[in-house]
């Protein structure tokens, strides 16, 4: 690689990080501060925003709390049992993930809540599932997953089994072993899950939305959602703008706070050969085994399985109360949501998300391939903490910076998506141009192929499932995005996921349902790729971390 | 101190699935004191029966006691845990710990076995100076060269003082001149203590030169079991043959013999050649397949057979000379340069031999008779 194609590829990047999000953070921080900063003063110390920062913050510390403890456990309880039941008990534990957040919130509303499909039933509720303690509790749920992921990936990288059997064999018995040895080893996994699930709770808005706002209880990033539809004051507006501000300082600071104590902990590989061939694990009781396969499969029961079928009760029966029997079997619900402007608003997503995941494929090769491997990790960093400004704020930044050339243009949300999701694309494919050998260019130049030939026929290859894989995943993701799309779109740009916030605030179920239904399928259909195929799993993981 | 006679017993040990076993019933009784190399090439299992006497496997069938105490026996009730088995592991890639640094790495079976804090770090700080690495006590192992990461694994597994030490391969990373000094060192700590160690290794060179007794494992199975001297003189089969040193096999045309001394035809000649050890063999322990290690072929002018040089490979203290035979390809070893070039005749002799496939085996070959520590000038 040529030292000016190296520079061009960091100047390509470079650019797209401020057109994408350095200019709208800019834009907001300039609004934010349009009356100066007593203005933000005033702004951030009224009643609503105080509370609203309370509320982040403490679902957010909750809700960490939460998910790196069962993700932890889970990850222990699931890593070292045999291959096969490894792959099924993953599946159960990273179900959560593959139900949008917004469908995630709405479905156990609809199971779990007062009047819901079990209220009805048996008589059986969550309490306080509309309100704070709901909010904390699916967004654990929700956030699980990803916990698991990374520490499962820390337990495998830094954790090997035979450090465990080396302290069994100095005398150590398995809760010592688990104190002095695994949670040591795992100390960085654990604090990147925490920066994990941190950031997503403080910037998660589908769930809040739904199981927040009804009681009352407002986020910072519904707040700037409700004030943003209810009111265009423009008083109003500065101070959505110094609340979107405040949360995006409050997660880079968070950011920064992990990513210290991270660097602390600076993690030690050890030297040396790495063991080859296969290893036996101790074995562990298997009345313990069937006890820990048994609460997973409850968990993956409670909290994906029942609320899907919850879900798929509702969009098939005729109102609300009514049981999910034969006789009040309809497809009214299906005709009801799939109506012209949902119609409109599919088409829509499906363009938006196709345009999304091709250019932010295209997006990620100068970030990849353009430079070396020190220089990928520092741009790769950049892509990041553009992924981790929150949506909501980064969607009214992006209002504010471009909202007037491009409005009532499908471009805005475009814009957005390409900010939030080139993260995706760029950590999938880095994943994997890390593991390029460059002996393997080198052998191809030497063999006669030219830069370009080399490019095609040794580099890009092995990178194909890679490209594949994250352009899925941004596609997927766009489809079911809802916090800048509730925000950013216009007459005529209506997405999918602005037609089921609407359905949802109209407050009928059953549309509601089938347009979640809807939205779910194509993450479903991953999931069943990824039961089919465990081996690809690894790399799913990369991406998710 | 008073000791077990017997430190380490196995019987009838399986290990591994059921239908495919890793370990076909081994049986083997350890000594104390004494050091039993396991040489078996990689994939023999040699890990696994190590991994299996330390618990961390349960074996499918058969029993195993340590220090006298029944530790695990298939099928049975519930198998003692690695953490109160007598056993210290040195493993194969030394597994230190990252997170601790080595003094704390050292001092963590002594405080497992109930020792304060202080009194542990006091004890791992004398095993450091003993071992010559105390100038290591802070660093973590990242920090740490081949040879300082393998006395560190060492230390730890001294520090346990076990009735028997489990050495995986502790040399195999190592390059040579290491390795001398590690052997030494083990050997050393071996004896001090009076613990008895199973060694696996793979290189039989140097099973040969620290085992009392070496275990010959092939196929998951027990190929033989005996003194250093006696599996490189007289193996049990082709295979172990290999396994124990540099073998050359002979296919002579003829061969007959009154049991101590075999006449072979090789060629035009003819010579009677004593067997291996002056072990007699029955009358009808006739054998097509007679073994030659490159130190009992002497190059001579007045050898009975012919041979001429294919290769020649000077390796400083001796040189290796690739001889073809009427009888087959054959390796020689003489000390000191290169006396003959490639292509030139020569002629050889025999000093002993050994039969790989007689149709009689002589009968000690199957013996397991522990031998007890009395090869300390081995040791030193």
């Amino acid at each position: 690689m040529t030292r000016s194609a190296r520079s061009v590829s960091v100047l390509i990047v470079l650019g797209l990080l401020a057109v994408l999000v350095a200019i709208p953070v800019v834009q907001l921080a300039r609004t934010a501060l349009a009356s100066g900063w007593s203005g933000l003063g005033a702004a951030l110390g009224s009643a609503q925003a105080v509370l609203a920062l309370e509320h982040t913050v403490l679902v957010s510390v909750m809700v960490t709390a939460l998910a790196v403890l069962g993700g932890g456990a889970c990850a222990l309880a699931v890593e070292r049992r045999p291959p096969r039941v490894r792959a099924v008990l993953r599946l159960a534990v990273i179900s959560p993930l593959l139900i949008p957040e917004f469908v995630l919130g709405f479905s156990w509303a609809q199971v779990y809540g007062p009047a819901g499909t079990l209220d009805h039933a048996a008589g059986i509720t969550i309490p306080g599932l509309i309100g704070p303690a709901g909010v904390v509790l699916v967004l654990a749920v929700h956030a699980m997953p990803l916990a698991y992921l990374v520490i499962a990936a820390g337990l495998s990288a830094r954790a090997e089994p035979e450090l465990e059997l080396a302290a069994r064999a100095s005398g150590a018995g398995g809760w010592t072993v688990l104190r002095s040895v695994t949670l040591p080893l795992l100390r960085p996994a654990l604090t990147a899950a925490a920066a994990l699930v941190f950031v997503t709770a403080a910037n998660s808005f589908a769930v809040p939305q739904v199981l927040g706002t009804p009681a009352g209880f407002a986020t910072m990033s519904t707040l700037i959602y409700g004030d943003l539809n209810l009111s265009a004051a423009p008083n109003v507006f500065d101070q959505l703008a110094a609340v979107a501000l405040e949360q995006t300082v409050l997660v880079l600071a968070a950011i920064l706070v992990f990513g210290l104590a991270l660097r602390r902990m600076q993690s030690t590989p050890v030297r040396g050969p790495l063991p080859s061939g296969a290893r036996y694990r101790p074995g562990r009781g298997r009345a313990a085994g069937r006890v820990t396969g048994s609460l997973i499969g409850l968990y993956a029961l409670i909290a994906t399985v029942i609320p899907l079928l919850a879900l798929i009760g509702v969009a098939l029966t005729r109102g609300p109360g009514l049981a999910p029997t034969p006789g009040d079997w309809t497809t009214a619900n299906f005709t009801a949501a799939f109506t012209g402007p949902t119609w409109i608003g599919l088409w829509h997503s499906l363009i938006l998300a196709a345009v999304a995941a091709a250019a932010v494929t295209l997006m990620s090769l100068p970030t990849v391939l353009g430079v070396g491997r020190r220089a990928r990790a520092a741009l790769g960093a950049g892509v990041m903490l553009a992924y981790a400004v929150p949506g909501s704020a980064l969607a009214v930044g992006i209002l504010i910076a471009y909202g007037r050339p491009l409005e009532d243009s499908a471009l805005i949300i475009l814009i957005a998506y390409l900010a939030k999701l080139w993260a995706v694309g760029q950590r999938s494919l880095s994943g994997a141009a890390d593991r390029l050998v460059p002996e393997h260019v080198m052998a191809a130049r030497a063999s006669g192929a030219g830069a370009l030939t080399a490019l095609r026929s040794v580099v890009l290859p092995p990178l194909r499932a890679a490209l594949l894989t994250g352009a899925g995943l941004v596609f997927v993701l766009a489809v079911q995005e809802v916090t800048m799309s509730g925000i950013l779109y216009g007459p005529g740009t209506e997405t999918f996921a602005a037609v089921i916030l609407n359905q949802q605030d109209l407050g009928s179920d059953g549309a509601t349902a089938a347009l979640a239904l809807a939205m779910t399928v194509p993450l479903l259909l991953i999931g069943a790729l990824l039961a089919a195929g465990p081996r690809r799993y690894p790399r799913l993981s990369g991406i998710a971390a | 101190m008073s000791r077990a006679v017997t430190a380490l017993v196995c019987r009838d040990l399986t290990v591994g699935h059921p239908g495919t076993p890793v370990l076909r019933g081994l049986s083997f009784t350890v000594a104390a004191g004494e050091l039993l190399a396991v040489l078996g090439p990689s994939g023999s299992g040699k890990t696994t029966l190590l991994h299996t006497i330390a618990g961390f496997i349960q074996p499918l069938a058969g029993e195993i006691r340590l220090a006298d105490r029944l530790v695990a026996v298939a099928g049975g009730r519930r198998p003692v845990p690695p953490e109160h088995r007598a056993v210290g592991v040195v493993f194969q890639h030394y597994a230190l710990w990252p997170h601790l640094t080595v003094l704390e790495t050292v001092a963590y079976p002594v405080r497992r076995s109930g020792a304060s804090r202080a009194q542990s770090r006091r004890t791992a700080a004398e095993l450091l100076a003993e071992l010559r690495i105390e100038h290591t006590a802070n660093r973590r192992p990242n920090e740490l060269s081949g040879g300082e990461q393998q006395r560190v694994a060492l230390a730890r597994a001294l520090a346990r003082h076990p009735a028997v030490y489990l050495f995986d391969e502790p040399t195999a990373h190592l390059d040579a001149p290491l390795r001398g000094v590690v052997l030494g060192e083990v050997a050393d700590q071996r004896q001090r203590q009076g613990a008895a160690a199973l060694y696996a290794t793979h290189d039989a060179a140097e099973a040969l030169a620290i085992a009392d007794r070496v275990a010959v494992v092939c196929d998951g199975g027990l190929a033989q079991l005996a003194a250093p001297a006696e599996v490189y003189e007289r193996p049990a089969s082709f295979a172990a043959a290999r396994l124990t040193g540099p073998a050359s096999v002979l296919e002579p045309e003829h061969s007959e013999g009154d049991g101590a001394t075999w006449a072979l035809t090789i060629g035009d000649a003819t010579a009677v050649v004593p067997i291996a050890g002056a072990v007699a063999l029955g009358a009808d322990g006739s054998a097509t397949r007679w073994l030659a290690r490159p130190d009992w072929v002497c190059l001579s002018p007045d050898g009975p057979f012919a041979a001429r040089i294919l290769a020649v490979a000077f390796h400083g203290p001796y040189t290796d000379y690739r001889l073809e035979t009427a009888a087959g390809a054959l390796l020689a070893r003489e000390p000191g340069r290169a006396r003959y070039p490639v292509g030139e005749h020569v002629r050889w002799s025999l000093s002993q031999t050994w039969p790989l496939d007689a149709a009689q085996p002589p009968s000690q070959l199957a013996a397991d008779v522990p031998k007890l520590a009395g090869r300390s000038s081995r040791d030193a």
